[in-house]
């Protein structure tokens, strides 16, 4: 099945029709989506920043790490709930939105980053944890992980002005 | 973080904050000094967020069948003036009043629709600044 029958299969659907329809709903898990903004994209900041030695140079990376990401996971559950709804009620729009095809790019990217990361420069992590400067590969982790987020977020705003 | 850093960034974040206060949209999208009086029978409806759209078979000054798009505000703004999913169908006779697109495109607003139970709603998105809008926001 083409990819395109599958949103039109999705948009076409009870369940799409029903949220895409609604006084309350749409709004409503839009605002979800805003609020795991918060959740996900604010607390991998925190850890960015102090792979960029700028926020709590004193502790641990591998601290900052442990305490933080838990709550970005949250907030990616979050995400990819609310984000699967919205994206369920209007995927035959969506599909054809090039602000909406950016986001999704830019959150691939987003998401690859820390895997990247995690199972390459993070190994050694041990060598580095304590020191508020950090090897130059955790630093680009940092920024392509500022830059990429911000990129998904006003690619997804974006999705607005670029279509219905 | 040093605290005259934490304000310097924080004035700066406000200060990025300011074009928001003309929250209104209309004038990105649509001329206020293009008005247009459409009639015509409706094709479709797109009852849906964030904007309900609603199409409309117009005959132009030469007899020709031109299809016009209408942006209306969101399923909850509508609902709240009184009309419902099932005030518009296909097939309709109705009476639009609105702005045309600024890309030129056979686009409205729609401001005043006579839905065919004659009675007149304001078709507006809320808040948008434009022509006839309440406020909201």
């Amino acid at each position: 099945m083409h990819l395109m029958q599958l949103c039109q299969w999705l948009y076409d659907s009870h369940f799409g029709t029903v949220i895409r329809e609604s006084q309350f709903a749409f709004p409503l898990i839009e605002s979800v989506h805003v609020l795991g903004i918060a959740l996900l994209v604010g607390t991998v900041l925190l850890v960015d920043l102090r792979l960029l030695g700028v926020l709590m140079e004193e502790e641990p990376v591998s601290e900052v790490v442990s305490r933080v990401l838990p709550l970005t996971w949250c907030g990616f559950v979050v995400q990819v709930l609310s984000g699967v709804l919205l994206f369920w009620a209007k995927a035959a729009q969506y599909y054809e939105n090039p602000a909406f095809r950016w986001k999704v790019a830019l959150l691939l990217v987003a998401g690859l980053n820390p895997l990247v990361f995690h199972s390459t420069v993070y190994r050694g992590v041990s060598a580095w944890n304590e020191k508020h400067t950090t090897p130059i590969g955790a630093k680009i982790a940092g920024i392509l992980s500022l830059t990429l987020w911000s990129g998904v977020i006003i690619a997804g705003r974006a999705t607005a002005y670029f279509g219905k | 973080m040093k605290v005259k850093s934490a304000i310097v960034v924080a004035a700066l974040g406000l200060i990025t904050a300011l074009p928001a206060i003309a929250h209104h949209s209309f004038g990105a999208e649509f001329d206020e000094n293009k008005p247009i009086e459409l009639k015509g029978v409706v094709t479709k409806v797109e009852w849906q967020n964030p904007h309900v759209y609603f199409y409309v078979d117009v005959k132009d000054s030469n007899g020709a069948t031109v299809n016009w798009g209408l942006e209306t505000d969101s399923p909850g703004g509508l609902i709240r003036r009184g009309w419902t999913h099932t005030s518009l169908k296909v097939g309709d006779q109705v009476t639009v009043k609105g702005y045309v697109a600024k890309d030129g495109s056979h686009l409205a607003d729609a401001r005043l629709v006579t839905l065919p139970d004659g009675r007149k709603v304001y078709g507006g998105t809320a808040g948008d600044g434009g022509p006839g809008d309440p406020g909201g926001n």
